[in-house]
């Protein structure tokens, strides 16, 4: 009684249809030469069009490609980049059938007001507004399926991704942002993560909002509403040098702030969507979906590490402690020294920099080009190393780049004494 | 008059609920009228007046559903600006929520239809009289208000989506997914694909090969989809028709 088909043909056809292009593409372009540009565009437009067939996990997947896959060209980039917004979304008949099912009445049965038409996407799902008590939600609502549909959907994409990125190092990837998502499908994780993120918040600019537990299931996500602007209503606004280096600021330190408290966990999803700017200088963090925790262990080594590179210790004094991090495993001293001076430290100096000083400008700093230029040229180095990177480190540089790439588009000022004062803090008390 | 009809609403609406509780659990061939009548706490003679065979009592049941659902669709609010699919996914699945709890009820009606038994699907075409009306009423308002262009075979689609609803309703009476997800899935997926032909010139472009890949794509998901697939022949049939455009 059991046989429903569960068939993967159609999310497979819509691949396989997209692969079958881009390898046209590529031949066309062996046989005829041409604009090297211009075939990464259409070849974008091809890998968009699949991936808008593939509902709200490809968005998820685009931010992580985005971050963590830079040697993908940059018109393609920027392709998946606008899929973010371009999720089909849950129509209203199933929004009040997925809400029946979750708990347990319709909509209009147990809020003031809901909203049927979601006023903002989300990860796996999309955000509708409601009242209930009196007070304002947003209410996050799950894709029925979505689930099942990530294993496909990633293993799809690898082939997509595959023409494009040479050796293993997409495998790696692509299996770190599937286990992000299938933890991202239990919203009473999330809630967790919430009520955890607010108790241990111990900036009074930052805002984490509360969450209605009743309301709230591992597929409905029942946040409080706060009234605030995105990232780019913020610019619309046309706030101040002032204002945006003092959010900017505020966000990174909360970064290290929360990775230097007792669980030593971040917010580890630097989406400019995940923050809504507030009144009177208060800036709300939402989706708590993606967090990282580290230990104990390894953090104390990150912060000795960073306190060493801020300072410009000496080389020798650097490579026994990204050595104990796992980030180099070279045979003798000797490779493992030439290692970090040709491969890690040109990426070190970029992404150290806006903490060296007490005053570095993002603006007109070019500076995600030059950190994805700068990936580009060790990529091609040989070592034994390469795609065996602690995935602690990884995770958190991936993050701060985030951030980085945030301030860039915010054109910030970045004081980097607070972090210092933090990271100096913390090793103080710790070794 | 009026009191008389909504008493007589009344007493069916008690033997209906009884039949299904029997039929539950004594199973459709080992309930006898006579003992729904008792459960029912009506007389003998008054349940053949209402129900002269058990497999009427069958088929009333099956309208009465329609109706109740239609009734709840027809109290959400903003229906009316609901777009033609959002419409009919809301009547779906408020029928499979009236049935979810004579889910045993349906299927035993299921097994009966699909297997070697009396009850005849196309006597169940007598019951969608309800569903056929409301899906044609919300097609020719969404025809008139531009969501599609008027859709050559028009008239034979309510039919065609009452056979589709039919299917519905067969998978999800198999389907052991949590929640049923795998049936809300199903319909949100299968009514995508509705949409969009409705909304494309694919019907009214259907060359004969169209029509003939079409078709042939349909009918062979139906034959996947009984396990006799004899007793489906009468749709197949008429969706030949539709298709052959006789």
């Amino acid at each position: 009684m059991n046989n429903i088909p569960t068939s993967k043909i159609g999310r497979g056809a819509v691949v396989g249809k997209a692969a079958v292009k881009i390898g046209l593409k590529k031949s066309k372009r062996a046989i005829f030469g041409g604009d090297k540009k211009q075939n990464n565009e259409e070849i974008a437009d091809i890998i968009f069009e699949a991936l808008s067939h593939l509902k709200g996990v490809s968005v998820k997947i685009a931010q992580h490609i985005a971050l963590g896959m830079p040697f993908l060209p940059d018109e393609i980039v920027d392709k998946i980049s606008k899929s973010f917004n371009q999720i089909t979304p849950i129509n209203r008949a199933l929004i009040r059938k997925i809400i029946k099912t979750e708990l347990g009445s319709y909509p209009e049965e147990i809020f003031e007001e809901f909203e049927l038409e979601p006023f903002a996407a989300a990860s796996l799902g999309q955000v509708h507004k409601a009242k209930y008590k009196g007070k304002e939600y947003a209410i996050k609502v799950q894709y029925p399926g979505i689930g099942k549909s990530i294993n496909s959907d990633m293993a799809m994409l690898k082939g997509v991704l595959k023409l494009f990125a040479k050796g293993d190092r997409i495998e790696h990837v692509v299996k770190e942002v599937e286990d992000r998502l299938k933890e991202e499908l239990d919203y009473t994780k999330e809630a967790k993560n919430y009520d955890y993120f607010r108790e241990q918040n111990g900036n009074s600019n930052i805002i984490i909002p509360k969450i209605e537990h009743s309301l709230s299931t591992k597929r409905v996500l029942a946040v409080e509403f706060l009234d605030g602007l995105s990232l780019d209503e913020f610019f619309q606004s046309n706030p101040s040098q002032e204002q945006i280096n003092f959010y900017a600021n505020l966000i990174l330190k909360n970064f290290f702030e929360t990775l230097h408290s007792k669980a030593h966990t971040i917010h580890a999803d630097p989406n400019p969507g995940n923050f809504l700017f507030l009144k009177n200088s208060k800036l709300a963090i939402i989706d708590f979906g993606c967090i990282k925790s580290v230990s104990q262990e390894f953090l104390k080594d990150y912060s000795l590490l960073h306190q060493l590179l801020i300072e410009r210790a000496d080389d020798k004094e650097i490579v026994p402690i990204y050595e104990r991090l796992n980030m180099i495993k070279e045979p003798t001293k000797e490779k493992a020294l030439n290692y970090y001076q040709e491969v890690i430290k040109p990426l070190d100096r970029i992404y150290i920099e806006p903490l060296f000083s007490d005053n570095f400008d993002f603006k007109d700093s070019n500076f995600s080009k030059r950190g994805f230029e700068a990936i580009k040229e060790v990529q091609n180095k040989q070592y034994t190393t390469v795609g065996n990177a602690s995935e602690e480190i990884l995770f958190l540089d991936r993050s701060l780049l985030g951030y980085y790439a945030m301030f860039e588009k915010m054109g910030a000022k970045i004081d980097g004494k607070a972090i210092k004062e933090i990271i100096i803090n913390y090793n103080g008390i710790n070794l | 008059m009026k009191v008389t009809q909504s008493a007589k609403e009344k007493t069916k609406l008690k033997i209906l609920n009884a039949a299904v509780d029997l039929i539950t659990i004594k199973g459709f061939e080992n309930a006898s009228l006579r003992e729904i009548a008792k459960s029912a706490g009506v007389s003998n003679p008054t349940i053949y007046n209402y129900f002269p065979t058990k497999q009427k009592l069958l088929y009333a049941y099956i309208e009465q559903k329609h109706k109740e659902a239609i009734e709840a669709i027809s109290k959400i609010e903003g229906f009316d600006n609901f777009s033609f699919r959002e419409q009919l996914q809301s009547l779906i699945e408020s029928e499979l929520e009236l049935y979810l709890e004579d889910r045993e009820f349906v299927t035993q009606i299921a097994d009966m239809v699909f297997s070697n038994s009396g009850l005849k699907i196309n006597l169940l075409y007598d019951t969608n009289k309800e569903f056929i009306e409301v899906v044609k009423e919300m097609l020719e308002v969404a025809i008139e208000a531009n969501e599609f262009e008027p859709i050559p075979f028009s008239e034979h689609l309510p039919l065609l989506l009452w056979d589709y609803y039919i299917m519905v309703v067969s998978y999800w009476l198999k389907d052991d997914s949590e929640n049923f997800e795998n049936t809300t899935e199903f319909i949100d997926h299968s009514l995508a694909l509705i949409e969009s032909i409705l909304r494309s010139d694919i019907i009214s472009k259907a060359s004969t090969l169209g029509s003939f890949l079409f078709k042939r794509h349909i009918l062979s998901s139906l034959n996947k989809f009984t396990s006799t697939k004899s007793h489906f022949d009468g749709i197949k049939k008429r969706l030949t028709k539709v298709f052959d455009n006789e």
